[in-house]
This record gives structure tokens, C-alpha cells and sequence, in this order.
């Protein structure tokens, strides 16, 4: 009797998914976006304070320190301290989503940085490059292995915490997820989780490949500087 | 500028781009085409408040549907929650119009006092001066009723002789209580059953998802149930609906509640249809689509397209 | 948000926050037990074998292919996944779909993490013991674990975590915990219970967190001794981050942590 509940149900049905494309297609969308932008601001902002980092090193503790205490509040929780100041919806979203980047952002960005090795400075410094000018042509470019790195962790990590930010109101394929969960219906949730995966490996694949591009550059230049 | 340079830059103007782009995904905005409806009629928006279980969706859906076919422009918003979220919606303006129950919402607005009665006239007389002072107003309320289930399982009810909720207070007090969030609060649930038979379940309530209410009753891992009158699968399970012979539960007809400047403005082109939709409504109707939602697992937006098709009423 | 903080303080200073079936001590204990006890399972689970590999040197691949399995799959994915398989196969609702994603979720960054800790002790202490005439079980006892002991420390970290974030999942299919005054909270009005549990499910995963990073330090003496406490502390926890791509982590930065593929947590 209380087997009919949940036994005839099939695990995946088609049909479903067939007359929700749109849906789906929407839900991929929106996820990719909400990634798109926490990972576009976080890194601004993890890059910021990286900058502030190097020139002045006794910042980096406490930064780094400030990230990681966010970064170790659970999801749910940063949610639950958000949306009484925030309410539902994007920026609620973004903010968590954000937060949660900084620290390997910012972590990655100055490994990277003070990776370039000492001698490639002052070869660079000699030839008469300076501040900005050495940052931007220089050091970001050596850095760029490792916090591409970063960046490969902190989007594929983004992509996985999208689908607990459906509880918000804004979340991709977690949208579907959650109305499976809310109906006791196992096929969105079955393509919302599928999908949600699908899109972190095939992000994580778009970074290795990257990374592969960067790389025979950097092993040419004669550097294994900044190699993460 | 350098290669990985230039790699860093491609995967932020990339992320930028794809973050920019879209903001054209519509989710619950079902505002299609009227093929051969009315001709529009100016006004403001019309945004119905769904809250946050299947009845309330498809009700909210059948409103809209049915507005846009008159030519009004008409809308279903979210509230993401209960009655409290809905009355706060109403309050900023976010929404304009929802479905709801008369005496519950009675109960809500005055605070749980007990007013209500199982006579709609009589219930709803005394529900709108509350809305009056809100800015609102009420409309014909329909047939169908849709108040709180205590059920439980058959051997439950055998094991300890359970029919009434009056047995229930007697026997039951060690019961573990399972229902929708809201339950805590809502008058015809746990503050009711104090109220009236003075039995306190608060303790051993455990909130679940509507959906999931049914098969937690099942597996044991709740011994009463909060579903719905109009719940389909009462019967189905062979549960046992246990009789309310105190009469705590009241009149919750489904009503159409919304500003009054809503009503002002449209007149009789809004309530018009919304009276109509009422007067087709019945108690069995609303079993018959809560089971389509629960069960088939159907969209809201389907069951009440069908269902306004079904009574003849243009939707879009 | 004033709002918010009253309600809250209103909250607790009622009888609902600390009686019955929701009461925050109840809340919080279920949520400990369940941690408690998946972490406990996982490391069961994934240390022996990671040790094994390690000792041999063999099973690379699978450290890094786990971890990065571990990394993409979305917590919240395993959770609800497991919902109506637990259903369908007569399991009771929420504690096992819970626990076994937490288990799951637990065991890439303690096994990648052991492993890796194990796989790169010095060759040349391992030579040394081997012509001290020790047995491979010496061997791995007095010396690979010691040694690894940072990042089997680490990983059990970063694994403790996480879990607790993952544990207020639970919420959504049942099994109630922290997170559940959270999850109905975003449906209500009222945001008292909401900002209470948010506060308690930090302020544990950051004890636990804490709780960890003084092991580490009373663990491993020569760390105290090291100086950039703060960097080491942060970067062991990055490297551990830093999922094995098979780049070697965190060399660059100096950070002390074990260069190789370290396991990769998520944020719960």
C-alpha cells in the first residue's frame, strides 16, 4: 500500500523531461550566470586585496584570516545571517557566492605573484620596468598558472554551491532540485543534480585546457615560476 | 599583450559576458498570448500571490490564467512561504491578489482568537473589517472548503482506538505530530488543538514538505498526520481522517482576497471572472486537481489550463 | 535586520528555543551526533587504504581522480539525490540519506590528503628506517604516520568542516538539525529562530575548525617553532583546497604544506 507511494514512481521520467526543456535550458542559463558573476567580482576583489597583500605584507594574515573565517561558515548559515539584513533573492545570492571565492582567489593570486622568481625581477626591474608597468607585464603574466588555478577551484566550487542558493530564490539548476525535494518528485531533482555536475566538470575541463594553453609558454620562457 | 595574459583576460571577459547577457528567463511569468481573448483593459499589474504548497499554486494560476484571458495583464508571484509572508506581500505592494481560506485568514488577522465558525457568511462578516482596515477586500467565497486533516494510519487508529481528535486528546498526547511548516501557527493546527481539545503536540512537531507528509506517515516516522481535506490521498492509503466533533475546524472556503484598489479600478471586468472561477469550485474539484499535482506530479500551469478549458472559462 | 535581532533575542528568551523536539540543544546535539559520527566512519573508510597506497607509492591517479570527483559533485546534489533512493529502498526519512552523504562528502579530502601525506615522507628516511632493519608496519607506524600526520590532520579538518556545513542539508530532507530553523526560517516571517540556528551552525563550524587548528599546532611541535603561524595555518588549508590537478600546490608560495595533490574541500 505504502509502497505504491514512491514505487511506481519512476526514477527519471523522459516525458518530463522532454516537456521542460525550457525549463532546463532557463535553469542553465541562470546557473551559469550566477557562477559567471561571483567568480567575475570575486576575483576583482580577491585581486584587490592581493595587491594591498604585497605592497604592505603584514595584511596578509588578517586578510587571508577574514576569507577563511567565511569561508569555513557553512553555506546554509551565511545564508541565514544574509537574508534577514538582505532578503531573498540576487544579491543574497552573490554575496555568499562571492564570499566564498575569496579566499582561494586571494590565495592563489599572491602565491602566484610570489612565485615570480627573484631573478626574473631584477632582470626586469634592470631593464627598466617599474611598479604597475612590472605588475601587469611581468608578474601577472607568471602568476597566471597558479591563479588560473585559483580560478578553476573557485569556479567549479561556485558552480556546486549554486544549487544550494535555489533556497534564496536564485538558483539554476538547484531550482529544479528543490522543487523535486518540495514534491517528493525525483526527476528534477535527478536532472538538476546530473546537470549541475555536468556543468562543473565541463567548466573544470575549459580550465585545464586553458591552463595547457598557458603552460608551453611558461616551459619555453624557462620558468616553472609560479607553476600551480 | 602576453599569451597567458591574454588567457586570464578571455576567461574574464567570458564570465563578464555570460553574466551580462540573458536576464531574459522568465520563471513563474506565464504571460502568453491571448488567442482571440478580450482586448486589454488598462490598469495596473495584477500580481497574484502563490504561497508555498500545491493547492495555493494552482489556484493562483487558474486567477491568472483566467484574468489575462479577460484582458487583464496578470501575474503570479511567489510569496516563499505562509500566510504571514502573503500578508507582508500585501503590504509592500508586491502582491495584489491571492487565494485564500476565510477562516483562516480570519484567524490570522485577529490573532488566533477563535472567532471563526463553520458558517462562511457568518466567518466572512467578520473577516472584512479586518481586511477593510488592510486596504482590502474580499470576494465571493466558492463552495469548495479546504480546512487541516489529523489522519493517521489504520493500525494507529486501531492499536489506540483512535476516531475523533476528542480520542485523540484522550490517547494520544505522546503522538508525534508531522505537517507543514506553518502548522505552529495556524490556527486550525497545533495553537487549535490546544485551543479546543487542549492537547499540545508543539513538542513532537517535526515540519516536512506537503509532499513528503504522506510518506513519513507511511514509514512510522510520524504517528499523525497535518494533511489537507483535499488531499487525494487520504483515501487511496486507507488513512483515517479523525472526525473534528469539537468543531475546531471552520469554514475555509476558498476565497479571492485583493486590494480594493484593484476592485475600484477594474469593477466588475476582474470580479466578474473571479466570481465565476468561484462558482465553479467545489470540494471535489479541488481533490481532483491537488491529485493531479500531488500524484501525476503535473505543473500548476497545466492542471489550470485544462481545468479552465474543462469549465469553459477563456484562459491564456 | 533589527527586526531580525529582535525577534531572535525574543526568541530565546522564550520556552520554544529550549523545549520539545525543536529546542536548540536538541538541534545541536543531533547535529554533533551526526557529524560526530560520519567523520568517524569516513576516516575509517579512507585512511586504511590511503595508507596502504601511500606506503607503496601507488594509486596517484585515483587520489586525484577522487578528489576531483568530490570537488564537482555539489554537496547539496548527494543529499537530495539520496532522498528518494533512501525512500524508495524503505529507508526511514533523513537520517540515512544524510549520513550517507556526509560519509561520502567526508571521504575525498581525508583519504587524498593521508595519502598524499603518507606517499611523501622523505625517501631518505624511509631508507633510513628500512636499513634500521624495520618492518613495513614499523615503518609506516613510527615513521610514514608521523610524519604525514599534518596532512592526515588536515584532511580530517577540512573533511570536519565541511560535514557540519553539510550536516544543516540534512534539513531539507528530514533530518532535523541546525539547519532546519534555517530552512523553514526563509519561509516565515518571523527571522528569529533563522538568525539563532545561523549563528550556532558558524560559530560550530568554526570551533571545529578552531578545534583542529590548535591539534595541529600541540601535533606538530616543529610548527610552533616555524613562526609565519597565521600563513601556514591559512595555506595549509588552501593547499588543501588546491585539488589535485596533478600541479604541485602551493610550492610557490613556500607555504610548508606537502607539495603534491592535495585534497580539495568545498565550502559547505
Amino acid at each position: 500500500m505504502t509502497a505504491a507511494l514512491t514505487a511506481a514512481e519512476p526514477f527519471l521520467r523522459w516525458d518530463w523531461v522532454e516537456d521542460h526543456t525550457d525549463d532546463i535550458r532557463s535553469a542553465f542559463t541562470e546557473h551559469l550566470q550566477l557562477t559567471a558573476i561571483a567568480v567575475a567580482v570575486g576575483f576583482g576583489l580577491a585581486l584587490a586585496m592581493a595587491l594591498v597583500a604585497i605592497r604592505w605584507r603584514w595584511t596578509y594574515g588578517p586578510l587571508a584570516g577574514a576569507c577563511g573565517v567565511l569561508y569555513s561558515v557553512p553555506s546554509l548559515a551565511l545564508f541565514g545571517l544574509l537574508v534577514p539584513v538582505l532578503g531573498l533573492g540576487l544579491v543574497t545570492a552573490e554575496v555568499a557566492l562571492i564570499g566564498y571565492t575569496l579566499l582561494i582567489l586571494l590565495r592563489n593570486i599572491v602565491a602566484g605573484l610570489d612565485g615570480v622568481e627573484p631573478a626574473v625581477r631584477e632582470a626586469a626591474d634592470g631593464m627598466g620596468y617599474e611598479g604597475w608597468r612590472r605588475l601587469l607585464r611581468i608578474d601577472l603574466p607568471l602568476a597566471a598558472p597558479t591563479i588560473l588555478a585559483g580560478l578553476r577551484i573557485a569556479t567549479v566550487t561556485t558552480v556546486g554551491l549554486v544549487t544550494v542558493t535555489a533556497l534564496v530564490g536564485e538558483g539554476g539548476f538547484g531550482d529544479l532540485i528543490n522543487d523535486g525535494l518540495g514534491r517528493n518528485f525525483s526527476t528534477p531533482i535527478v536532472v538538476g543534480t546530473v546537470l549541475s555536475v555536468a556543468l562543473a566538470v565541463a567548466l573544470d575541463v575549459v580550465f585545464v585546457v586553458l591552463e595547457r594553453l598557458i603552460s608551453p609558454w611558461l616551459r619555453a620562457g624557462g620558468g616553472g615560476a609560479g607553476r600551480g | 599583450m602576453t599569451r597567458p595574459m591574454r588567457a586570464l583576460a578571455m576567461v574574464l571577459a567570458t564570465a563578464t559576458l555570460v553574466a551580462a547577457c540573458g536576464g531574459d528567463d522568465d520563471d513563474d511569468d506565464t504571460s502568453t498570448g491571448d488567442e482571440g481573448a478580450a482586448e486589454a483593459i488598462d490598469g495596473p499589474a495584477v500580481n497574484i500571490g502563490a504561497q508555498d504548497f500545491g493547492e495555493s499554486a494552482i489556484l493562483a494560476q487558474i486567477y491568472q490564467q483566467a484574468l489575462n484571458g479577460a484582458g487583464i495583464d496578470a501575474s503570479v508571484a511567489e510569496v516563499g512561504g505562509f500566510r504571514d509572508l502573503l500578508f507582508a506581500a500585501f503590504e509592500s505592494g508586491d502582491v495584489n491578489l491571492a487565494p485564500d481560506y476565510v477562516a483562516s485568514q480570519l484567524e490570522f488577522l485577529n490573532d488566533g482568537a477563535g472567532e471563526a465558525t463553520s458558517d462562511v457568511d457568518e466567518t466572512l462578516a467578520m473577516l472584512e473589517p479586518l481586511l477593510a482596515e488592510r486596504d482590502l477586500a474580499a470576494l465571493k467565497p466558492s463552495d469548495a472548503v479546504d480546512t487541516n486533516a489529523f489522519v493517521v494510519t489504520q493500525e494507529t487508529a486501531d492499536d489506540l482506538g483512535l476516531e475523533t481528535l476528542s480520542d485523540l486528546a484522550e490517547k494520544g498526547q505522546d503522538l508525534t505530530l508531522g505537517g507543514f511548516q506553518d502548522c505552529e501557527e495556524n490556527a486550525f493546527c497545533i495553537p487549535g488543538l490546544k485551543r479546543v481539545y487542549e492537547l499540545d503536540l508543539s513538542g513532537s512537531f517535526t515540519p516536512l514538505d506537503n509532499a513528503v507528509v504522506g510518506d513519513t506517515l507511511a514509514s512510522g516516522d510520524i504517528d499523525v498526520a497535518v494533511l489537507t481535506t483535499t488531499d487525494g490521498r487520504i483515501e487511496d492509503e486507507g488513512w483515517v481522517l479523525l472526525e473534528d466533533d469539537q468543531h475546531m475546524l471552520a469554514a475555509d472556503n476558498v476565497f479571492p482576497v485583493l486590494t480594493q484598489e484593484l476592485v475600484d479600478t477594474y469593477g466588475d471586468d476582474l470580479t466578474g471572472v473571479l466570481d465565476e472561477i468561484s462558482g465553479e469550485l467545489s470540494t471535489d474539484e479541488l481533490t481532483e486537481l491537488n491529485k493531479r499535482y500531488d500524484v501525476d506530479k503535473d505543473d500548476a500551469e497545466d492542471i489550470a489550463a485544462d481545468w479552465l478549458d474543462d469549465k469553459g472559462i477563456s484562459g491564456a | 535586520m533589527g527586526d531580525a535581532w529582535s525577534d531572535m533575542l525574543d526568541y530565546l528568551g522564550g520556552d520554544a528555543a529550549w523545549s520539545g523536539n525543536n529546542a536548540l540543544q536538541a538541534l545541536l546535539w543531533a547535529h554533533v551526533k551526526l557529524s560526530l559520527f560520519a567523520i568517524v566512519v569516513a576516516a575509517l573508510v579512507a585512511i586504511p587504504p590511503a595508507v596502504a597506497l601511500g606506503h607503496v607509492r601507488r594509486g596517484g591517479l585515483l587520489a586525484v581522480w577522487i578528489v576531483n570527483v568530490g570537488r564537482a559533485i555539489p554537496s547539496f546534489a548527494i543529499v537530495a539525490l539520496l532522498f528518494p533512493i533512501s525512500l524508495r529502498w524503505g529507508f526511514r526519512l533523513g537520517l540515512w540519506p544524510t549520513l550517507i552523504a556526509l560519509v561520502l562528502l567526508a571521504v575525498p579530502p581525508i583519504f587524498t590528503n593521508t595519502y598524499t601525506g603518507v606517499r611523501d615522507v622523505p625517501p631518505d628516511a624511509v631508507d633510513a628506517a628500512r636499513g634500521m632493519g624495520m618492518r613495513p608496519g614499523e615503518l609506516v607506524r613510527k615513521v610514514e604516520l608521523p610524519v604525514a600526520l599534518p596532512l592526515v590532520l588536515t584532511g580530517l579538518r577540512v573533511s570536519a568542516v565541511q560535514v557540519v556545513a553539510t550536516a544543516t542539508l540534512g534539513a531539507l530532507v528530514g533530518y532535523r538539525n541546525l539547519g532546519t530553523p534555517i530552512v523553514s526560517g526563509f519561509q516565515r516571517a518571523n527571522k528569529g529562530p533563522l538568525l539563532a540556528a545561523a549563528i550556532a551552525v558558524a560559530a560550530l563550524a568554526l570551533l571545529v575548525d578552531g578545534a583542529f587548528a590548535l591539534a595541529d599546532r600541540r601535533a606538530i611541535p616543529w610548527r610552533r617553532a616555524a613562526g609565519r603561524q597565521a600563513d601556514v595555518t591559512v595555506d595549509a588549508r588552501i593547499d588543501a583546497t588546491i585539488a589535485g590537478s596533478g600541479t604541485p600546490a602551493g610550492a610557490a608560495a613556500g607555504s610548508g604544506a606537502a607539495a603534491g595533490a592535495t585534497a580539495g574541500s568545498l565550502p559547505g
